[in-house]
């Protein structure tokens, strides 16, 4: 981790006092940019989340606070969608740093072809969500998906299901599908992370006859301590807004019950037949001042030092 | 003997390690097959092999199914997105990595913070803006608003290797009388090739793949992107797998391609987020 | 110094490319937005009757921009607003808060209504004016395929309607003999899996009922209401709906009907056509399928069992802030003659809303029309179907419910009625439209 020396780099960098025209120069561009299509949006989505639209013509309406009291006493819709949201991202962080964790020691322990499993596990990153969607929507079909021929094929037919046609395993399987694309992720940032400990402190557990879980436990992941933090972060952050593996495979159903915040205020901006922009901006600045919450408080839980690498 | 317990040790993680890359490599497999089957021989039998290949799908995929004009749109969007992006967001990172000035780190901080920025907080303003300015429904309007969502990223990860540069080398540049946008070009930009051209990937990747964004701003069935194309017709008026998978060999050969060939700075780049 | 000039050049370049794309209506260009780009009939059609205004006036470009409908109502929402937009828009009846927020033209004047029936006219009647030009209309049917049925040792009655026990026992015998009963699938509509459900609740209720039962005045929990629903679910319970219902896709359910696995019927709206009479190979239906029509089942004692629901589908706004309302008016009024709608029919398979001489129709689906229309004779009709004229919550609730899990198998009886009423029935303190506004 390359913190430390672009640190110590800034503080023994000789002052670079520059122009202000250099400046504007480099700076111009992005920086307008940034105001125009960041910062700006954010504070229309602020404002917007005060106002309801109403017809005839839009005519804004100020209505205060009312959008977030509505949202948060009477909307049931989004409180599914915000248990499910909990549910994928708490689940699927795990499974997915847990999983990524799995792989990237199995390839650490030197097998054969190490590198060939390493460049294909990592494929599935590389591909877009609607592709992965699409696949596995087929890999669940009823009739002719993978997973119900096999369970025919091995006499468990009577287990063949409609997975995501049942409100009890639709969001299990979206989820699936969701980790089998960023498992591989996580097992290439460990695995980096695994090759630069130091080998001489792996050596010396070799010694001891430390059994592997107790080398992992004790003496790998407290070393990892900065990668992991910045995994469950990385991965909960992207939980959080999931949208595109949702809206592919189920589109919020079936009742409701694969709903996440990000396909619900889809679904109130584009797909209601109505014209107010307000209520779905509450539901995003909730969401945001929610996510924003959860990172500081992760940061702080997991990280000792209070220091998140990424940010 | 020894060795033959230490064989059977193993046995279980490569069954391990063989199931994973099933898991992973097979549903590659599947669709590469089924996209050069009719849909009548994919429902006959899901799983079998082609029995002849059917090529000619692809340029059926290509012309009357609209993969061409969808291939093209996203070829266009991206490209010049990734090119806009990685040069703004160069030059903005080499002054934050080069100079010291008042607000440095406030500016900073705001390009950082927005990394992790709801795409909801933004999409609904933004169509808004995007429509009152001439710019909803158009590739112009979508890679403007590609660039501003990756360009904290991408001013991110450029500005972590460009302050890795060795101070002296623009000392001595100066010293021989470059101008400061030459320093940028002539020193900063060659030194750190590598870098731009791993940031290049990942945004590639990334903007190839988008979804959201494209949804949301495009609505004409000429200006689409290549993962609206397939939506549109996975839900579309037939029931026609067969060319919804040839669909997806379309959307996944390019990144399959580059990845194979670059596997190793694919890797970096997706990755660089998460290790410096 | 070289460099910024360069790099301010390049801006301006760029710059320019981006702006290029906002002037583009200038010149006399009539633009039309239309829904159903992958219909080829419906696009040649509109696209023959484009090349006919332009050849009246040399001068005239007329450019149809072909959607899909959720691409269309985005750009339209986002276009009628800023007083932009295309001079005429498809519209659908689903779609009239285009109309009541003032985007539209109304059209009593601007047309000649003499060639249009005068109840599709009604369909977009809205406070005294009619705000769009219809052009096609369908029934709700239950095609079904005669060989099947045969086949099951079922006759249909001469009124080509079964009681609802006999379509009970159809459905169990078909089951037992290992025929899936009625293909239909809700993975990606929000319609197709409540017909059987909405059809029996228009028999049995009649339609005045029927109506305040989605417009939010009449409880769910009504005992004929709860009839029906008990009805339905002891047809999901024997085994009606093919087990992957619930996300089985619209075209699936066409082939699963048809081609494989094969079923006894498909309810559907009579555009079931668009899908059907096309070649084999592009998912059509095979040419010697022994397809037949009947009618929804009749309720015990049901008020209305002659009624059906019948729908303008289809139809054409004129942009209220548009330049040219005489233009695209004429247009529309050449979209609306007897030649056209009779061409409409013998390429298009469907019912027009231009009053067209139905006897002569030929063409390779005449004997089709000629069944389509026999099943029209006395019928009583309820214009729509629920999801075209409910909105926001209760349309959510409608989709959730009625079209998805409740034929799903997946809800009671009393738990469906429960959310029905939580999402649709407004009585009292609020009216239908504050729905939408939780």
């Amino acid at each position: 981790m390359a913190t430390t020396t672009v640190a110590k780099q800034l503080e023994v960098r000789s002052a670079n006092e520059a122009p202000w025209e250099t400046l504007f120069l480099f700076l111009g561009p992005a920086l307008l940019i940034y105001v125009a299509f960041t910062l700006y949006p954010v504070w229309k989505t602020f404002y917007n989340s005060l106002y309801v639209m109403t017809p005839p013509h839009n005519v804004q309406k100020y209505v205060g606070l009312g959008n977030f009291v509505s949202l948060l006493t009477q909307d049931q819709i989004f409180r599914q969608a915000v248990r499910n949201t909990a549910v994928f991202s708490v689940v699927g962080t795990l499974a997915d740093v847990g999983g990524g964790l799995l792989l990237a020691l199995c390839l650490f322990a030197k097998v054969p072809l190490a590198r060939l499993w390493r460049v294909v596990w990592f494929t599935p990153v590389l591909i877009s969500y609607v592709v992965v969607g699409i696949i596995w929507v087929w890999i669940y079909d009823y009739d002719w998906g993978v997973l119900n021929t096999v369970l025919r094929g091995i006499g468990l037919g009577s287990l063949a299901h409609s997975w995501l046609g049942d409100p009890s395993t639709a969001l299990w399987a979206v989820l699936l599908a969701q980790v089998w694309k960023w498992t591989g992720f996580n097992m290439i940032v460990f695995l980096a992370a695994l090759y630069a400990l130091p080998a001489d402190v792996l050596g010396a557990a070799e010694l001891d006859h430390c059994g592997w879980t107790a080398k992992l436990v004790h003496i790998i992941l407290p070393m990892m301590r900065p990668t992991v933090v910045t995994l469950l972060v990385l991965s909960f952050i992207g939980k959080m807004m999931i949208f595109d593996v949702v809206w592919i495979m189920t589109h919020g159903g079936p009742l409701w019950s694969t709903e996440t915040v990000s396909t619900y205020v889809y679904k109130r901006a584009f797909d209601w037949n109505t014209f107010d922009l307000g209520y779905p901006s509450a539901i995003a600045v909730v969401w945001f001042i929610l996510i924003l919450g959860f990172v500081a408080l992760m940061t702080r839980l997991l990280s000792q030092r209070g220091k998140l690498e990424l940010y | 003997m020894r060795r033959l317990l230490a064989y059977t040790r193993k046995i279980p993680r490569l069954a391990f390690i063989l199931a994973c890359t099933v898991v992973t490599g097979g549903p590659f497999l599947w669709v590469t097959a089924m996209s050069v089957r009719t849909t009548p021989e994919i429902l006959d039998h899901p799983y079998a092999l082609p029995k002849r290949l059917h090529w000619e799908k692809f340029v059926r995929a290509w012309t009357t199914a609209n993969y061409g004009s969808y291939f093209w749109n996203s070829t266009v969007v991206v490209v010049i997105a990734v090119a806009l992006v990685v040069v703004i967001g160069a030059m903005a990172a080499h002054a934050l990595a080069r100079y010291r000035f008042c607000g440095s780190g406030l500016v900073r901080f705001l390009i950082l913070s927005s990394m992790m920025l709801p795409p909801q907080m933004l999409i609904l303003s933004l169509f808004q803006m995007m429509f009152r300015y001439g710019l909803y429904n158009s590739l112009s309007g979508l890679i403007i608003v590609y660039v501003a969502t990756q360009l904290p990223l991408t001013v991110y990860l450029l500005e972590s290797f460009f302050a890795q540069i060795p101070q002296d080398l623009f000392d001595a540049a100066r010293l021989d009388g470059y101008s400061d946008f030459e320093i940028f070009w002539r020193i900063t930009l060659p030194i750190a090739l590598p870098a731009v051209f791993t940031t290049v990937t990942l945004n590639f990747i990334l903007l190839w793949n988008e979804f959201l964004y494209a949804v949301v701003l495009l609505t004409d069935n000429s200006k689409r992107t290549l993962p609206l194309g397939i939506m549109q017709f996975m839900g579309g008026h037939q029931l026609d797998i067969g060319m919804v998978a040839t669909g997806l060999m379309i959307a996944i050969l390019p990144v399959i391609l580059l990845y194979a060939f670059f596997s190793e700075t694919i890797i970096r780049g997706m990755t660089a987020g998460a290790v410096r | 110094m070289k460099y910024l000039i360069a790099t301010c050049a390049v801006a301006l370049v760029v710059a320019l490319w981006l702006w290029r794309g906002r002037a583009q209506t200038d010149g006399l260009t009539l633009t039309i937005w239309s829904h159903e780009a992958d219909e080829p009939a419906k696009v040649a059609l509109r696209e023959y009757v484009a090349r006919q205004l332009e050849k009246a006036h040399p001068a005239l470009r007329v450019k149809i921009t072909w959607y899909e409908i959720d691409g269309l109502s985005t750009a339209l929402k986002t276009a009628l607003p800023a007083g932009q937009g295309p001079d005429v828009f498809y519209i659908q009846s689903d779609q009239t808060d285009y109309i009541t927020n003032g985007y539209v033209a109304p059209l009593d004047d601007l047309i000649d209504w003499s060639n249009i029936y005068d109840w599709a006219r009604q369909a977009w009647l809205i406070d005294g004016k009619t705000w769009a030009v219809p052009q096609e209309v369908y029934t709700d049917e239950l095609y079904y395929n005669k060989r099947l049925l045969a086949q099951l040792g079922f006759t249909l009655p001469a009124d080509a309607q079964f009681t609802q026990d006999e379509f009970f026992e159809l459905v169990e015998k078909a089951r037992a003999a290992g025929i899936t009963p009625i293909a239909q699938g809700a993975g990606d509509r929000d319609f197709p899996g409540a017909y059987i459900l909405t059809q029996a609740l228009l028999r049995k209720l009649g339609p005045e009922d029927y109506g305040k039962l989605f417009d939010g005045t009449l409880s769910f929990s009504d005992p004929r209401v709860a009839d029906v629903f008990r009805w339905v679910k002891s047809l999901v319970d024997a085994g009606a709906y093919p087990k992957n219902f619930m996300t089985m896709k619209l075209a699936e359910a066409h082939y699963y009907f048809y081609q494989r696995p094969g079923a006894v019927m498909l309810p559907m709206g009579s555009w079931y056509t668009g899908r059907a009479f096309v070649p084999v190979d592009d998912g059509g239906q095979p040419p010697d399928f022994p397809l037949g029509i009947m009618q929804f089942p009749a309720m015990n004692g049901g008020a209305c069992n002659e009624c059906k629901t019948r729908a303008v589908g289809a139809s054409f706004a004129i942009n209220a802030a548009s330049r040219h309302k005489e233009l695209a008016a004429e247009y529309l009024n050449r979209m609306s003659t007897p030649e056209i709608g009779k061409r409409w029919i013998e390429t298009v398979y469907l019912q027009s809303a231009v009053k067209t001489d139905v006897s002569s129709i030929g063409g390779s689906y005449g004997a089709y029309y000629k069944e389509l229309m026999d099943r029209q004779r006395g019928a009583k009709y309820f214009p729509g179907d629920p999801s075209d004229f409910i909105h926001g919550q209760c349309l959510d609730t409608f989709t959730q419910v009625m079209n998805t899990s409740f034929p799903g198998g997946l809800l009671s009886v009393e738990r469906a009625i429960e959310l029905m009423n939580q999402g649709c029935y407004t009585a009292g303190d609020r009216g239908a439209g504050s729905a939408m506004n939780p």
